[in-house]
């Protein structure tokens, strides 16, 4: 066999060399490897004729012979010009189709947008702080339940049994709002007490002052921008004094910046937590704190949790109970745990937000991809003779592309001033402060973003189908609707109308479901309340104010409570003649004052209400006894907050917390002195008068407050604030989703109605009725309704049903839920398609056949 | 007249080309130029050579017929064009010219 030169060097060579100095120069090189093979032996003219190869990257050699006609180049400006100019008159030619086309990407371009904003600022919660991925939030899990509200001492522990901890702070479940007055000036703002460590792990922009230092002194105060301006008119507030709730004087100590928004630890002010420190606070039984820590540099949150382990059962020895951390950045989207994992939270209803707009933007893009294939055969014959005269397919391709291109260029700028518009509705709706940043990169990037994304899906179909034609067939006439185009727009309007359906489906269940929320009896009566904190001298005055209240006939009832009854988040040890070691007694408390019963309408099974005696008496729900598994526990000795003391009462069961949750057991204790809210029921129908009585009694037993009043109704309506956003946010995509593809179907149908016109006319000739002629015309759309309901059916019942879950009681899914989906669809699809049926049928014969 | 210049190496090949009279190619003037001169020259040099001469409108190139050892592939066929020709020409000439005022024996540096 003869010697081969090598072939790698062959291929390289062929790669690089000019194609027209390739054939001259390989003989060469071959005919040299021969020569060469003969002299000196073949392994080294293999050799050789490498380095002869490698010898050969030179410039002349690789540069490519120009040639010899012109190359026509995609962007030749003549070219653009009338790509531009062709675009326009084809947008002119149908207005219509073209407005509809804007109006619906637009839309759709609008609803990205604004879901752009807000999923961005969701994405942006708890993410500023410096050190960051030091920072964690603790929880305590048993494996099952996992809770986020801790025992008072558990801080103080973390930092001094757990050696990767660096710093520990921790402040109460609720804050405090309170009256700040410096002189003639006042401001009523929310604000915490925290532990000294908390600035060391929250680092805040600082005005003045250092908050560090300052908030080791129980005299010194730091405030936020808003504050100092308000009652010092000015950032450097250093070194001037304040009272805070008419009763302590405190010093300025630092001035901070405002709380950003996306942050889920929101305070005006924070005090020194050693000031308000109670003994109840202290230990392990009493649980009302938010613990966040940061870790030593170099330490992973693996390391802590594992020397954690023990620490809650060195000083809880009946608990199974191990702290988790969660970094900060991920506390608000990923907020919910089972069984002792995070499984997600707010991050769903971002997902899936993110991929609705998506899915609606998609809709458009159909709408156009549907009106342009459709308009295919209009414009096969300016295709046809484009080829002709030497288009190539990449050239077509980029001519529909930018057609596109112009158009999501057009929709975006329309798109922009419509988010402009909305943007104060809407943030009114999700209570952010969203806006358009034009100096963002971020927005322009996602602008940018959606304008090609737009003009490359919306064009891409047009494009690979249009400029996959054969001119010769086009130019003959035989270019009638590809049948697989035909399917292919079908397909697309399945799928539009699938959409919109499950849109339809999902409003109608999350409505009734938060109908559901909204009347469900909880066991207490809400309507009629109102409440106003305890502050000032309304806490020594309380049996006085109690008592001037009750006195008035506008007014039926007054008493006080810790918490809101709609939402009591605290919970205690409860313990009793032989309970069973290894039930985790923990239960939720609550400290109430007199006629808690009475004022909120909750019917006992057995026992009474609290009479002012009764300072270590329990009363107890109907679950705390299920939990007890006990026959009679009335009258019986339990151990609890307020040490050994008597049940004198069982109430029926009532909700704690919202439908999410099960109803748990509840111990209430009669302890005014503690409670933050008076809950005054008003007598039916008179309201307005009764805040009339409580403002003037408030005033006259308490002057230097402000008066101030909130509905129990709105704080728990505001217990579904996601739940009530998810249930708005749905309304309006669907329908936006039914509009745009309403849009599109009235677009398609416009345009079969006029291409059809003369077969109509015929038809009509030979005796069809108009209702026939509609028929036949509306047929084929509410066919395709009819596929979109079979797909789109089983798809909502599935997530919806995964929504339901996250309440504990909720509605159940019916079948009429997708049967008026469905019928809402098919009527609006036929009253959409039917306008133009009936206008298509009701012309006149002799006009459509008229001319040929 | 201001002559294209010439350098020594393109000097030579381009006297090749001339040499073998119209049926210069690649490895041919390799080959020759190797065994005349003494030198040890590579075929990209020779190519490198007659890509410039080309530039300067000194040979001109056509296709010559395939042969086997080529693998089946055709030569690129270098011809002196009139123009090298003078060129090489002026050269002989002002070298012989040179030549002239050299006397018959010239005084020579001897290191003593």
């Amino acid at each position: 066999m003869t010697p081969r030169p090598p072939k790698l060097a062959d291929r390289l060579l062929a790669w690089f060399v000019a194609p027209h100095r390739l054939e001259t120069l390989q003989g060469d090189l071959h005919e040299e490897f021969v020569y060469q093979v003969e002299r000196v032996g073949e392994q080294r003219a293999r050799w050789r004729y490498w380095r002869d190869v490698l010898g050969f990257v030179r410039p002349y050699v690789i540069k490519r012979k120009p040639s010899e006609y012109i190359t026509p180049s995609l962007v030749s400006p003549v070219m653009l010009q009338n790509y531009v100019k062709i675009a326009w008159r084809s947008l002119q030619h149908n207005r219509l189709l073209s407005l509809i086309n804007i109006f619906g990407l637009s839309l759709g371009m609008t609803c990205s947008l604004l879901i752009g904003l807000w999923v961005n600022d969701e994405l942006s919660f708890n993410k500023g702080y410096k050190d960051a991925e030091r920072i964690y939030f603790v929880r305590l899990t048993d494996g099952i339940n996992t809770g986020e509200i801790m025992p008072g001492s558990l801080a103080e522990a973390l930092k001094k049994d757990v050696p990767q901890v660096d710093k520990a702070t921790k402040f109460t479940v609720w804050s405090n709002d309170f009256l700040l007055k410096a002189g003639q000036r006042f401001s009523k703002k929310e604000g915490n007490y925290v532990t000294e460590d908390f600035f060391d792990i929250f680092q805040y922009p600082v005005l003045q002052g250092n908050p560090r230092v300052a908030i080791q002194s129980p005299n010194a105060i730091v405030i936020t921008r808003s504050i100092a301006e308000t009652l010092f008119g000015t950032t450097e507030a250093v070194g001037k004094t304040l009272q805070l709730n008419n009763d302590k004087y405190y010093r300025v100590g630092a001035v901070i910046e405002n709380i950003p928004h996306n942050s889920s630890i929101q305070f005006n002010w924070l005090v020194n937590f050693k000031v308000a420190e109670e003994d109840w606070m202290k230990g392990w039984q009493s649980r009302s704190f938010l613990n966040y820590i940061k870790l030593k540099p170099n330490t992973t949150h693996a390391q802590a949790e594992a020397s954690m382990r023990t620490l809650v059962k060195r000083y809880l020895p009946d608990t199974k109970e191990v702290p988790v951390l969660q970094p900060i950045a991920d506390t608000y989207l990923y907020g919910n745990y089972e069984n002792g994992k995070a499984v997600g939270g707010r991050i769903s209803y971002v997902k899936s937000f993110s991929l609705i707009a998506l899915l609606i933007l998609l809709i458009a893009c159909v709408n156009f991809m549907n009106l342009a294939t459709a308009r295919s055969s209009l414009r096969a014959k300016e295709i046809g003779v484009r080829k002709v005269v030497g288009a190539g397919r990449l050239s077509l391709v980029g001519q529909f592309i930018g057609e596109s291109t112009l158009l999501s260029l057009l929709s975006a700028s329309a798109a922009i001033g419509l988010t402009l518009c909305l943007l104060p509705t809407i943030n009114e709706l999700v209570g952010k402060p969203l806006a358009l940043d034009f100096s963002s990169p971020t927005l322009w990037l996602y602008v940018i973003t959606l304008v090609v994304g737009t003009s490359l899906v919306a064009g891409s179909y047009p494009a690979l189908f249009l400029s996959a034609m054969q001119p010769v067939r086009v130019l003959k006439g035989a270019f009638t609707n590809v049948a697989s185009g035909a399917a292919f727009r079908k397909s697309l309007v399945v799928f539009q109308f699938s959409l919109s359906l499950f849109l339809i489906v999902g409003m109608l269940i999350i409505g009734r479901q938060m109908d559901y929320v909204r009347t469900k009896q909880l066991g207490l009566d809400r309507q009629n309340l109102i409440y106003i904190p305890v502050e000032g001298e309304l806490l020594p005055k309380m049996e006085t104010f109690r008592q001037e209240l009750q006195r008035s006939n506008t007014i039926s009832s007054v008493t006080s409570t810790g918490e809101l009854p709609i939402h009591i988040g605290s919970t205690n040890v409860l313990n009793w003649a032989g309970k069973d070691p290894n039930l985790n007694a923990s239960v939720n408390t609550m400290k109430v004052g007199l006629d808690f019963a009475k004022t909120l309408g909750i019917k006992f099974i057995a026992g009474h209400d609290f009479s002012p005696s009764d300072t270590n008496s329990y009363i107890v729900n109907e679950s705390a006894v299920k939990m007890m598994n006990l026959k009679n526990p009335l009258g019986m000795e339990i151990m609890f907050s307020r040490g050994k003391g008597r049940i004198i009462g069982i109430m029926n069961d009532f909700h704690i917390s919202s439908l999410h949750e099960p109803i748990r057991p509840l111990v209430l204790t009669y302890y005014p002195k503690w409670t933050n809210d008076f809950l005054i029921k008003t007598a039916p129908g008179k309201t307005a008068e009764a805040l009339q009585v409580v403002e003037q009694t408030a005033h006259r037993l308490n002057p230097s407050y402000p008066f101030t009043y909130h509905f129990l109704d709105e704080a728990y309506e505001k217990l579904y604030r996601s739940e009530t956003l998810v249930n708005t946010l749905t309304n309006y995509f669907g329908l936006l989703a039914i509009l745009i593809s309403c849009l599109g179907l009235f677009g398609l149908a416009a345009f079969t109605a006029e291409q059809r016109t003369k077969e109509i006319g015929i038809r009509k000739v030979l005796g069809a009725s108009v209702p026939n002629v509609i028929a036949l015309l509306s047929k084929d759309f509410l066919k395709l309704v009819l596929i979109a309901i079979v797909i789109a059916t089983p798809l909502a019942w599935y997530a919806m049903s995964q929504w339901l879950q996250n309440f504990t009681y909720r509605i159940n899914i019916e079948w009429w839920m997708f049967a008026v989906a469905g019928l809402l669809a098919v009527g609006i699809a036929l009253m959409t398609v039917s306008s133009q049926a009936i206008k298509a049928a009701l012309m006149n014969p002799v006009k459509s056949l008229r001319s040929e | 007249m201001k002559r294209t210049y010439l350098g020594e190496f393109e000097e030579i090949v381009l006297l090749l080309v001339a040499g073998m009279d119209g049926e210069a190619y690649g490895v041919g003037i390799t080959h020759k130029l190797n065994e005349e001169t003494d030198r040890s020259v590579r075929l990209n040099q020779v190519h490198a050579a007659l890509h410039r001469l080309q530039e300067k409108g000194m040979v001109a190139s056509r296709m010559g017929d395939p042969t086997p050892e080529r693998g089946g592939r055709r030569k690129l066929l270098f011809t002196v064009t009139a123009y090298g020709y003078r060129t090489l020409q002026d050269i002989k000439a002002m070298r012989a010219q040179l030549w002239n005022e050299v006397p018959p024996t010239p005084k020579l540096a001897i290191n003593l």
